[in-house]
């Protein structure tokens, strides 16, 4: 072993300690090489050719990272974490083989043609009563059921709809913005994408398409697949562009927070890199648009839900946004209940739920532990794999609580509104 | 074999051995000590660590306690021995609001303490910097202190009692002394004991009532030694804060570029964060005292924070200053001394003088209320050049305090990384009585050995490089 580049970022940690207690792995399994600090010390290691690329133990640790990031918001040196972990999993990627499971997810969603039979697909299966009588199976299927089960709503909605001609533009907006469509969100949560249109419209912004637009290329980059994402970056940069869209409203946490940083992505892409800084510029959660302009209330009602807010990570974490979800739940008018450590992660961290199932599954328990002891009837919370996660988690254990996106509310709260 | 013995009582998983996994358990929170462990270790219950220290009394061989790694004196480094990590007992066993105590395991993090009795309007005082992570059993290991402990004691103040595993697998219960008991207060004796007389299986400390009301200040100063002048003027007037801390320039820097900006004006040679809290009524004249006695040793600005975000906004950034450093350079050296608080202005005068004199990039961070000062520095170390003159600097510094009648350590312990200095504090007759102190738990030495006291004072454990693991 030949000694090698170091990790950049990595010379900013001091072996503190303080991202311990911040780390849903560390909580779950007490060692520290399933920590953060544990982790950078292995992936420096790795980088200087001190340990093999090989060493199945340590290729286990780093498999068991969630990506989550929490570890980031934690840190008071400012080590960029998830960038090292992306940048260590694509060497990675290379002398040890991803999982077959998620080699099989990142194919489909790199192929818009293939991804929309799946989604037609599982639709057609969530539409029967099978997803429901299979969500108590033990193992991957079980909670795959669960989680399909989880995304059905009443009513369905995934034709574009009329915006309602009542909507009144707030002043001095109207803003240019196009909507990602994102894989999983158009697939099984377009109901919620129509209510983000709706909702931005009724908060004064011009909501455009961008047609052209594929896979943020997240879940590759999480796998070790930075050639593949880069690739899915170029295609919706371009696209993007085409739509004359000033913003880019996302209403997934984790595809937004890959979007802001295809500028770090295409660093090393000469004919690419400014375009997709100034790209990752104009990309906004939805809720970050929305809590920017107001966004306009709904009066509280007294059957107000009980709503609580679980935060996803690479909104808190990834893309540093706290408040603004809260402003959007406050909007509708319903009754806010903290959640306790709404701040760890729930466990789904896109592929991982499939790749790293009990792991997941024992990062989840104490999260639905404390949704069950605020009561709430809602979980709120804006991006799909936790919805399904969490949602999942919700239906295997009976519980009433249902998870929806924050969006998804508001727009219920309008709809009621306009109804009473 | 003991790793397969070690593995039967606590699994495979919960025994480490390949030399890859155990990289991170290398060093503490002080990387300037990396010590190989042969096999790291973690039992999850009180009999699994009972049965473990068994088995490594009857192999004999020696083991590190370990909590959660943040120690800041080399003293949970394991060279070619057992480490064996406490993290997993982690339940809090009793927490009693009416009498005011909880019994931990040693696995407790600081802060989940504070959390559980948080619903009871009490907290556990002692309040380390990396109370986030710490553990109560490497509180008690190194009698950690923290900002508020200027007014609420340090650990010793809050522990009540210990049941004690020796190494040499009893088990004796401690208790602190109380006006009723009779005999010697081997509880004092246990706590700072940095490990090397035994592990606690769990601790039964004070609960603190949250006080009535807090009022946090942040003062300004163009100078380092106006800010130590306010600290001494502001505690001769008989003010006793619950905590006093001071930051220098380049301390300030580094918070305020990190996630935790606390707001500190990065022109200012210092700030000093004062902290009042009690029953309402005479905190106003307190806070009157302070921002007078502030502004007349030379404060440009002495604000309060408005509510509990700012105050905790402005604590943060405090508390997280050691890992901020980190982006000034690659490594850092924390240091921990005490000096006479009267004499905090002289002293920092010299200790940047020795700064400069040595080229080397000191940082101050420090409880200034109690005169423990906090030297860092950020340096390469990789660049041996660099090394050897921080390494030079601290050593100037450390014998600047106990040359100004001050000592080595206020709360980090002595650990590896000061040994050295144990000679110029203490009498070989006082070390030779440590030592037998030493006995009394762990004859045999396999308690963290060659730690705390130079080795050539105790008879020290001998090499077990020919114990088969």
């Amino acid at each position: 072993m030949t000694a090698r580049a170091p990790l950049p970022g990595s010379e900013l940690c001091v072996h503190c300690g303080f991202c311990l207690q911040a780390c849903p792995t560390y909580l779950a399994l007490d060692d520290e090489n399933d920590s953060p600090r544990g982790r950078i010390v292995l992936m420096k290691a790795l980088a200087a050719g001190t340990i093999a690329d090989t060493d199945p133990f340590v290729g286990l640790h780093l498999d068991q990272c969630l990506g989550c990031r929490a570890c980031e918001t934690a840190c008071p040196a400012g080590v960029p974490y998830g960038q090292m972990l992306e940048a260590t999993r694509e060497r990675q990627a290379s002398v040890r083989p991803t999982p077959l499971v998620a080699r099989l997810v990142l194919r489909v969603f790199e192929r818009p043609v293939v991804l929309g039979i799946v989604m037609f697909g599982a639709r057609v299966l969530r539409a029967t009563r099978l997803p429901w009588l299979l969500a108590k199976l033990p193992g991957r299927i079980g909670a795959s059921m669960a989680m399909l089960a989880s995304t059905r709503r009443p009513g369905g909605g995934r034709a574009r709809v009329a915006l309602p001609s009542s909507t009144v533009p707030a002043a001095g907006t109207l803003t240019k913005v196009a909507t990602l469509d994102g894989c999983v969100m158009e697939g099984l949560f377009a109901s919620t994408n129509r209510a983000t249109e709706r909702v931005l419209a009724i908060n004064g912004f011009a909501v455009t398409a961008a047609p052209g637009q594929q896979c943020c290329g997240a879940l590759h980059v999480h796998a070790g697949d930075a050639d593949a994402a880069r690739a899915l970056a170029r295609v919706n940069i371009a696209a993007f562009e085409q739509s004359g869209a000033a913003l880019i409203a996302v209403n997934s946490a984790g595809c937004g927070a890959m979007l802001k940083e295809y500028g770090h992505l295409l660093k090393d892409d000469a004919a690419w890199r400014e375009r997709a800084t100034l790209f990752s510029k104009r990309v906004k959660d939805v809720t970050e648009l929305l809590a920017d302009v107001g966004p306009r209330a709904v009066t509280p009602s007294a059957d107000a839900p009980r709503v609580t807010y679980d935060a996803p990570c690479h909104l808190l974490h990834a893309q540093r946004i706290a408040d603004a979800p809260l402003r959007v739940l406050r909007a509708t008018g319903a009754t806010l209940i903290p959640l306790p450590d709404a701040e760890q992660c729930c466990g789904s961290a896109g592929l991982y739920s499939l790749v790293e199932p009990s792991l997941s599954l024992r990062v989840l328990s104490p999260k639905l532990a404390h949704i069950a002891n605020t009561g709430a009837q809602v979980v709120a919370t804006g991006n799909p794999g936790c919805l399904m996660h969490i949602g999942a988690g919700l239906v295997r254990s009976g519980a009433h609580a249902v998870a929806r996106h924050p969006v998804e509310l508001l727009d219920d709260a309008y709809a009621a509104e306009r109804t009473s | 074999m003991l790793q397969r013995e070690l593995e039967a009582i606590v699994g495979e998983r919960n025994v480490l051995w390949r030399a890859s996994e155990l990289l991170v358990y290398e060093n503490d929170a002080l990387p300037g000590y990396r010590r190989r462990p042969r096999l790291a270790v973690f039992p999850g219950t009180r009999d699994e660590v009972i049965a473990v220290v068994a088995a490594l009394w009857r192999a004999g061989m020696p083991f590190v306690p370990r909590g959660a790694g943040t120690g800041l004196s080399g003293g949970a480094v394991a060279d070619d021995i057992v480490v064996l990590g406490l993290q997993r007992l982690k339940q809090v066993l009793a927490l009693n609001a009416g009498a005011r105590t909880a019994t931990v395991e040693p696995g407790v993090v600081n802060a989940t303490l504070t959390k559980a009795a948080t619903p009871f309007g009490l907290h556990y005082a002692p309040d380390p910097s990396s109370q986030t992570a710490c553990t109560i059993g490497g509180n008690v290991a190194e009698n950690a202190g923290g900002p508020h402990c200027l007014k609420y004691g340090v650990t010793l103040n809050h522990v009540l009692a210990a049941t004690v595993l020796l190494p040499n697998g009893e088990i004796i219960a401690l208790e602190a002394p109380r006006a009723d008991r009779a005999g010697y207060d081997l509880m004092g004796a246990f706590v700072g004991s940095e490990g090397c007389f035994g592990v606690a299986l769990d601790v039964t400390v004070r609960l603190t009532p949250n006080p009535e009301q807090v009022v946090t200040l942040l003062s300004v100063f163009s100078s380092l030694d106006d800010a130590a002048r306010a600290v001494s003027a502001v505690i001769a007037e008989g003010v006793l804060p619950s905590a006093f801390e001071m930051m220098d320039n380049p301390t300030i820097r580094a918070v305020e570029a990190s996630i935790y900006a606390a707001g500190y004006p990065l022109d200012a040679a210092a700030v000093l964060l004062t902290e009042l809290d009690g029953a309402a009524a005479g905190i106003a004249e307190d806070v009157q005292i302070v921002e007078r006695l502030s502004r007349a040793c030379g404060a440009t600005d002495v604000r309060t924070a408005t509510d509990a975000a700012d105050r905790a906004r402005l604590w943060q950034g405090r508390k997280k200053a050691f890992g901020a450093l980190g982006r000034i350079a690659p490594d850092l050296v924390v240091q921990d001394a005490v000096v006479p608080r009267t004499r905090l202005a002289p002293i920092l005068a010299k200790i940047a003088e020795i700064g400069q004199r040595l080229n080397v990039r000191l940082c101050n961070v420090f409880h200034a209320g109690d005169g423990n000062l906090h030297p860092c520095i950020p340096y390469d170390a990789s660049d041996a050049d660099e090394s050897a003159r921080v390494h030079a600097a601290m050593k100037e510094v450390m014998e600047l305090c106990i040359a100004e009648g001050g000592s080595i350590t206020g709360e980090h312990g002595v650990g590896s990384d000061k040994m050295a200095y144990m000679d110029r504090l203490f009498a070989t007759e006082s070390l030779d009585a440590m030592c037998r102190l030493r006995d009394a738990f762990d004859a045999e030495r396999r308690a963290n050995p060659g730690k705390v006291i130079p080795s050539r004072h105790c008879r020290e454990w001998m090499s077990v490089r020919g114990v088969e693991a």
